[in-house]
Formats: structure tokens, sequence, C-alpha cells
């Protein structure tokens, strides 16, 4: 088990090796395979190849997966795309990526692909025909096919991939998912919005109606896609076969780990957000009418809040009160709900019964 | 150690496009006279010239009055974005230094990094670009520009292209 260990990290050291060698001129792939099903890892692993990696002259492939999570896009409002209290629950993580695009539900049935080149070699279409020409191969009964808006579709209905890239310095990267066997009832049930009456220009997603290869090709194996699509990347070039990695290892990606903590960080994930208000009714059984919350978030804090509660049920004065504890706090039950700890555990019944409906909102 | 094997050497062909203009000569009037594109005055290397400087990233800086430069993006990086759907700019009084991401253009081509043509302090931020992120492409030199910013480090502005030489950058790439 030591041996095998020390045996791959070897070959993954060859690899690289072979990456910056000048003897090389022809341009040739090198498929990675991570051992990781942790998103933020991944995503810092492609962070890293994207920062590190000579890419003038050769590209990369790396293959991922990751237990449930959903990846919104750089500039996404996660509390417009997914529902933060249901995945709190199912213990599903979030990930913003640094690549732009739209909301995707990842788990363990979905093969990640990314494709990193130069920005000259930069060429999306080029990348998904990797895609439908090794599925032609494997199911050819199966039609899949690119369309203008880069996504792969199945049968001329599904979506079974979707796009999104970045372009950098010196080089870009082009990811996209693969839907193999992953779970669709989750993914409905955390892809919608946390809150109701979200004003945002953030990107927003468009949605599709989706399906796994295996709905169609119930024989299809998950290695044998993997293999598949490794096989057609490695086509033609001098390479074969893939490298697993971890992407945790800090011998192989020195400062991975900054990177990683980087993309799990509030900041990142939620600080990143665009500016946004909401604007809603807040439900109070108690008073048997509902009052108005109207709240801007900017970073991914409250900046300005107003709450509108029946004068005659509680006074103004209470509800301003709420109003201005809840600024400058985090747009986030559980931090506002320590902002507003004290009014929680006031003798105001009603007091308590509004700070319950305004943290309601939040997701 | 496998790390320094795979850190990318850094591409050479910047130093071939910076202006042949030597940073420290004073300027004397027979140098200004075969110089045409500079609109300097002969009494000072004042750097309040309206001309644009251009960064290898396709960003351009425009220095005004009081010393704050514009930031924006070529006519060149606009074209090859295709349609800017959102800007990520940065916050006011963020401190960048020369090079430093400090925002990224969404276009339905990917997300692309901006960076920091000089150092400095963000003044001001293209507010229009919120509700009309289009005015990148359709007036990349004037009502889209991104953000206004200090200029700590005003020989950092010399290294720059002229228009001149940018112009002859473009073409290089393109071949």
């Amino acid at each position: 088990h030591q041996n095998q260990a020390s045996c791959s990290a070897v070959s993954t050291l060859t690899c690289f090796c072979f990456l910056t060698c000048s003897g090389f001129s022809t341009r040739s792939g090198l498929v990675l395979q991570s051992r990781s099903t942790d998103v933020h890892q991944n995503l810092a692993l492609e962070d890293w190849i994207d920062a590190n990696v000579d890419l003038q002259r050769r590209s990369v492939l790396l293959l991922w997966r990751n237990r449930p999570a959903v990846v919104i896009g750089r500039h996404q409002n996660p509390w417009a795309e997914c529902d933060l209290k249901a995945m709190r629950r199912a213990g599903i993580a979030l990930a913003r990526r640094r690549s732009g695009g739209g909301t995707v539900f990842h788990d363990l049935g979905n093969l990640n692909l990314t494709f990193f080149a130069s920005k000259k070699a930069y060429d999306r279409q080029r990348n998904l025909k990797v895609v439908t020409e090794a599925l032609r191969r494997l199911r050819p009964e199966l039609d899949v096919r690119a369309t203008d808006r880069l996504d792969i579709i199945l049968n001329g209905h599904y979506k079974i991939s979707g796009t999104a890239s970045r372009l950098s310095r010196q080089s870009s990267y082009h990811h996209c998912t693969l839907l193999h066997s992953a779970d669709r009832s989750a993914l409905s049930a955390v892809l919608r919005p946390s809150c109701p009456g979200i004003h945002s220009n953030a990107t927003p997603s468009v949605p599709s109606p989706v399906a796994n290869l295996i709905d169609h090709a119930p024989s299809l194996q998950w290695e044998e896609l993997v293999e598949g699509v490794a096989e057609q990347y490695n086509k033609g070039s001098t390479d074969s076969g893939t490298v697993l990695v971890d992407p945790s290892d800090e011998t192989l990606f020195p400062d991975v780990g900054r990177l990683e903590a980087e993309l799990r960080g509030w900041n990142w994930t939620f600080g990143k957000t665009p500016k946004f208000s909401v604007e809603t009714q807040l439900q109070l059984p108690e008073a048997r009418r509902s009052g108005r919350l109207q709240v801007d978030v900017k970073n991914g804090r409250i900046d300005g809040c107003s709450i509108d509660a029946p004068a005659d049920w509680i006074c103004e004065r209470l509800s301003g009160e709420l109003s201005a504890v809840l600024v400058g706090e985090r747009f986030c039950p559980n931090a506002a709900a320590a902002a507003v700890a004290a009014l929680l555990r006031c003798e105001n019944r009603r007091m308590r019964e509004l700070c319950a409906a305004v943290l309601q909102v939040m997701g | 150690m496998a790390a320094c094997g795979l850190l990318r050497s850094l591409s050479s062909n910047f130093s071939t496009v910076l202006p042949l203009l030597a940073r420290s000569a004073p300027l004397s009037p027979l140098q200004l006279a075969s110089k045409p594109y500079f609109g300097r005055t002969i009494s000072s290397s004042s750097r309040l010239s309206a001309a644009l400087k251009f960064t290898d990233k396709h960003e351009w800086i425009r220095v005004e009055d009081g010393g704050v430069g514009t930031v924006g993006i070529s006519s060149f990086a606009q074209e090859a974005l295709g349609d800017v759907v959102y800007c990520g700019l940065p916050e006011v009084g963020t401190q960048l230094a020369q090079q430093d991401e400090f925002g990224a253009l969404e276009s339905v081509k990917a997300a692309s990094e901006l960076y920091s043509p000089l150092t400095g302090e963000v003044v001001e931020v293209n507010t229009l670009l919120a509700d009309n992120p289009g005015l990148v492409n359709k007036s990349c030199y004037k009502d889209g520009w991104l953000m206004k910013m200090t200029i700590a480090n005003p020989a950092e502005l010399d290294a720059l292209m002229d228009e001149a030489a940018y112009e002859r950058y473009i073409r290089s790439i393109e071949d």
C-alpha cells in the first residue's frame, strides 16, 4: 500500500516534469484525475494549475467529481440560485467558482472536465467535441451534440452538460459537467431561491430539462466513461492514460491550501455576491396581518433594512430598533440570530415574533 | 521541488513592445519635434496627457486632471470578449499593485480577469455598468470606462505602450 502510494507519486512527478521538458515540440495533452471529492479542493486545484502550469506548449485535461454540492458562477447570487436552508439540512456544500455561467448541482454521478490551454489555444467547441466523439464511440446509438450555447444535448432534448470558462493572464480554462448518474431529485430540491422577493442584476441561470446518460444507456459504466473521454483527449498524442492526483498534496501543489481556504471562505462564497435587495412579506400569525421587510445586501452584508409592521401591533420604535441592529450583519440566519439574540430573549413576545419572522426570510 | 519545474517561465516578448524613449532623458525641443505622439509641454515632463497608455493585457489608462487615471479595456479586448453581461468591479478604496487582479468581465465567452495597469487606490467605479454592462462594448474608451485610480508610481505609466506601440503589439499577436 505504501509502495503503491509512492509509486503513483513518482509517476505524477514524472508527468509533471514532462510538462516543462523543453525537448517536446509536439503539443500533447496530459490527463489528470483528482482523487478528491471535495468541491473546494478540486476548484483550488483548477486555480493552481491555471496559475502554475506552463500551458503555452501543452494542454491539460482534469477529470474530477464532487460529493453533493451546488456550484454557482462567479457573479451569481446564491440566495437567488439555491435553497440554502435545504442544503444545510442535507449537508450539501455551496461553492462559488471563478468562471462565469450559471448554477449547477454536482454529485458523484456527475463528471467534471476542465480543459486547460493557452489563451491562443482556447477553443470550447473543440473541447466539447472530445466529449461528443467519446460518447459516439462508446454508445453510437446516442444522439449527442453541442449547441451554440455550448450545452451538450442528448436525443435532441435533454441537457447532459453545461459549460463555463475563465481567461486569465496567459491561460484559459474551460470546464463542463457531464451527467452520468446524478441524483435528479436532489437537484430539483435545491435549485430554487432561498427567499422570495429578490431584486438583483447578478447573472441568472438558464434552467433546462436534464437527463442522465444512464437513463438512455443503462449499461454505460462510470469507469468506461472516464476512460473513453481520456482516450479521446489523448488521441493522436504521445501521452496516454491518466494520472491520479491528490489536490491537497502541497508537495506537488505548493500553496494550494491557501487557494482552497480562499474558495471555502465566506468572503468569496457570499461576500462576492453582487448588490441586491429583498422585498417581501413578513409572516406574523400573531398579528393576523403581514408586515413588510425591505433589505439591501451589499457584499453579503445588510446595508440597509426597513421593517414595516402594523403600528397597532408593535410600536415603530421597536421595529426600528430591530432594523438598526441588523445593519452591518451578514445576510445569514445564524449571524443575524446572534445579532438579535438579546431581542429574541426579551420579554416582549411580539418583538420575538417579529425577529423570528425576519430571520425566517434569510434562508 | 516538483513545483519548481511547473512554474511557468515568464514570456519574454513584453520587453520588445515597450516604447523606445529612455525614461530618464529630459525632453529637449528637438526631441519633441521628432516624436509627434506626445502632447507634452516643453517646460515639464508632465504626465497630464490626455493620450491613452496601454498594457499588454489590453487595458488602457488615461490620466485626468488631478493625477487620477481612468481605466478601461481596448476595442481589441471588447471585441475578443463578445457581449459583456456582467462587470465585476472592485470596491472604492481598494489598494492595487500593478498587475493585481481587480475584477472580471463576464461575457458569453468566459469570465475574463482584469489586471490593474498601475499601482494605486480605486477612487471611483463606473456604476452605470451595473445596469448596462454593454457599454463596455459600445463605448469602451468613453462611457464604458471601468474604474478610476490614483497613480502611486508615475514611472509605471512611462513603461506602458502608447497608442502606436499598442497598434503594433496587436498586429504582432494577431499573426
